[in-house]
């Protein structure tokens, strides 16, 4: 070493310490530094994206029941027959480039986890919307209130997490029309990390707005983005009253949201991988132009959510091939338009955190990562093509989550990673492990998986023979243990409790 | 303890009573501390310890401690060799002190990778191990033979022999040499362990070891307790 280590270490306690903490530091999103993988070229890109105001000019959009939305675009320049809506050739993507921020910073309540999504970065998002939770204690169930908690406590205590996310899942114990209040107060209350709204009706949207007010201020929340939101097209080629309601409110009030066709390949678009690409193109210029006519300069998120169903029974099928060539696609024809990108996550088919989830989820994820998606919705947690929020898969993608910033952060090209000292120093036939350069860089040289286990099949044996899944369901438990609250003003907590109490009053329990 | 010096005040360990300063070399054994363990182990010679037992509850329970964390993924590989090379600071020391008392030294091995295997890292962190447990360790590196094991074992008179492989077409030669060792009667003179990726605790029964190791950490575990079921017997 170059220099004494300090005269006293703090031996065995202090190291047993600061090992069993997470290595990947709690970062606000990853800064992207390798280049994006494309599968197109600029010819072939630029024949979808004609082909696109070709499916916009030619097919059009359907809005429905929505009449100021119709209006709105009808204004704008948009051919209207009934609810069908066709836009004359680059009508859109000029809006869009118009006004539609090419980045922006999505505020956290904790200003160290404000994060920017768009440009070279990466947000890791958990997954979103399960109705059922599972894990190898009780099995497959019902998601509650209770596992929603669950899962924020465990995105916020996740360092490779960045987002806390929406529905995490879906907590089917509360009233329909009731339980986004208590799943935005849970993101707000026992997490600091950015959030997204509820968009199952305007009024929820508008709640969730009002309730980020009293925690943001109302007039910073009036002029920054502090939520961002999902909303999907209602693939084919047609949004809905729910979303676009949900859209308008959130665009308004000038936050963020996840325009997303939600592509089910051979059932909602064409089987082919240009085919789908172009139909995804088509249908978010349509959403995003819109929310730049609602209100310009609303920032907007290209969104793709993109499977294949298994021509065979018509199940969503994950990891494929075709649904990675989309991504790839799509991601370079976001960049092309000068917005955000959405896509990706550990998506996957299967029923319990095995080896198809995990091959399916990784090559999803891999993929997301290599195309350069900004804003990754469903990293963590998903199985059963999304009907189930898995706490063991959720502990696996973590780790996969917390690898990935090392795989985006590139090559380190400085003369401590040239490391000609080492070969100096150690020469042939020898071995690194004791030297120099190593004692200096062996602590954060490599990603050290929190659930791999790459003992020797006796120590393994030992340890009682545990797979993937049997330590991914030690680690959550051993975490929610560890979770503390993170600090909020209590005058913010009461108000928020009133207005949910107040707001709970005004209308019976319903559910729908 | 560690957090009573953490406002940057020198330590001295001259000032520490004997059960401080052996906890505190634990410590510093762990760290890697080399010549604060040469100071540790020269102020408790001088206060009249025995050289045995500042080997043995100093350095060797140190160093068990080192082991222990080694197996459970606390202790990384860079960060035992430093503790090893703290550990052959401290027994330099006390060697001859022990040979001129008579007290009995932890133990001597001869190790090498077995004729046709060049594979040595597996090899070098044992003998890093073994080291770091007390052991002398007599390494004849690469690609031996039975003969060139045999002359060491004449010559060196070691308590172990270890041999290693990683590939499934040499590790059969550990028969060959164990076999050799049988032919001429010195088979039950030396504890034989073996190790290597591709072996198994089934193989190192059939070719006639004493054990099979499946890591540095289980090597140095394995043959001092070994070791001294020997010496007690």
């Amino acid at each position: 070493m170059s220099e004494r280590p300090a005269r006293r270490g703090g031996g065995r306690d202090s190291k047993r310490a600061a090992r069993q903490v997470s290595q990947t530091k709690q970062a606000a999103f990853i800064e992207r530094r390798i280049p994006y993988f494309e599968v197109l070229s600029e010819e072939n890109l630029a024949l979808i994206e004609h082909n696109a105001d070709t499916i916009l000019e030619e097919i059009g959009i359907d809005f429905r029941d929505d009449p100021e939305a119709i209006s709105l675009l009808k204004n704008a320049g948009a051919d209207i027959q009934g609810e069908r809506v066709r836009f004359p050739r680059g009508m859109c993507r000029s809006l869009i480039q118009a006004t539609a921020p090419k980045e922006f910073t999505q505020h956290a309540r904790n200003p160290e986890r404000s994060t920017i999504i768009g440009g070279k970065r990466t947000v890791l998002v958990p997954a979103y919307g399960s109705p059922f939770v599972r894990d190898l204690d009780k099995g497959r169930r019902y998601a509650s209130i209770e596992d929603f908690r669950n899962f924020v406590k465990l995105a916020y205590m996740s360092p490779g997490l960045h987002h806390s996310g929406g529905t995490v899942c879906e907590p089917v114990d509360l009233p329909v029309n009731k339980r986004h209040f208590d799943m935005v107060y849970s993101h707000l209350k026992y997490s600091d990390k950015p959030f997204m709204g509820s968009v199952t009706h305007h009024s929820r949207a508008q709640d969730t707005v009002d309730m980020a007010k009293i925690v943001f201020g109302e007039e910073f929340a009036t002029n920054n983005c502090v939520t961002t939101s999902l909303i999907n097209a209602n693939s084919p080629m047609t949004y809905d009253d729910t979303m676009l309601g949900a859209l308008k409110v959130y665009a308004r009030n000038m936050q963020a949201t996840v325009i997303s066709p939600f592509i089910l390949s051979g059932a909602m678009s064409p089987v082919t991988v240009a085919g789908t690409a172009t139909q995804i193109l088509a249908e978010a210029l349509a959403g995003m132009a819109f929310a730049q006519l609602v209100r310009p300069g609303a920032p907007v998120v290209f969104g793709t959510f993109s499977s294949a169903v298994s021509m065979q029974s018509g199940a969503p099928t994950f990891g494929g091939a075709e649904p990675s060539l989309v991504m790839y696609t799509v991601a370079a024809l976001a960049r092309r338009l000068g917005v955000p990108f959405r896509s990706g996550g550990g998506l996957c088919a299967s029923k319990l955190p095995d080896a198809q989830a995990a091959y399916e989820a990784a090559n999803t994820l891999q993929t997301a990562a290599l195309a350069g998606v900004n804003f990754m919705l469903h990293t963590a947690g998903w199985l059963e093509g999304g009907l189930v929020m898995g706490y063991e898969k959720f502990m696996m993608d973590v780790d996969q989550a917390n690898m990935m910033s090392v795989l985006l952060g590139g090559v380190d090209m400085s003369e401590n990673g040239q490391a000609m000292d080492a070969f100096r120093e150690v020469g042939p036939g020898k071995h690194f492990l004791g030297a120099e350069h190593t004692q200096r860089n062996f602590e954060t040289a490599f990603y050290r998986s929190t659930l791999a286990d790459n003992n020797s099949f006796e120590q393994w044996t030992e340890e009682g023979s545990q797979d993937m899944a049997q330590r991914a369901n030690t680690l959550f438990k051993r975490v929610l243990a560890e979770y503390e609250l993170p600090p909020m003003d209590q005058a913010i907590d009461e108000a928020l409790l009133e207005f949910m109490a107040k707001r709970k009053a005004e209308f019976p329990d319903k559910d729908y | 303890m560690a957090e009573e010096y953490d406002d940057g005040d020198e330590l001295i360990l001259s000032e520490l009573d004997d059960e401080e300063l052996v906890a505190q070399m634990h410590d510093d054994l762990y760290d890697g501390l080399k010549e604060e363990i040469e100071e540790g182990v020269n102020i408790l010679l001088e206060r009249g310890w025995a050289a045995d037992k500042v080997l043995t509850e100093a350095l060797v329970e140190g160093m068990r401690i080192v082991g222990v964390d080694f197996r459970d993924g606390i202790l990384f590989v860079p960060e035992v060799l430093l503790a090893a090379n703290a550990m052959k600071g401290g027994m330099a020391i006390l060697r001859p002190l022990l040979a001129e008392t008579g007290a009995k030294p932890i133990g001597k091995m001869v190790i090498g990778t077995v004729k046709g295997d060049i594979h040595d890292i597996g090899k070098n962190l044992v003998t890093m191990m073994m080291e770091g447990a007390g052991f002398e360790v007599i390494d004849l590196g690469i690609n031996n033979s039975v003969d060139e094991y045999l002359a060491a074992l004449e010559e060196h008179k070691p308590d172990i022999l270890g041999m290693s492989a990683l590939l499934t077409t040499t590790m059969p030669y550990m028969k060959v040499v164990i076999d050799a060792m049988v032919e001429k009667g010195i088979r039950d003179d030396y504890i034989v362990l073996v190790g290597g990726a591709p072996l198994n605790e089934e193989f190192g029964k059939a070719v006639g070891a004493d054990a099979y190791c499946r890591d540095a950490a289980a090597a140095s575990s394995t043959g001092l307790s070994m070791v001294q079921q020997r010496q007690a017997a």
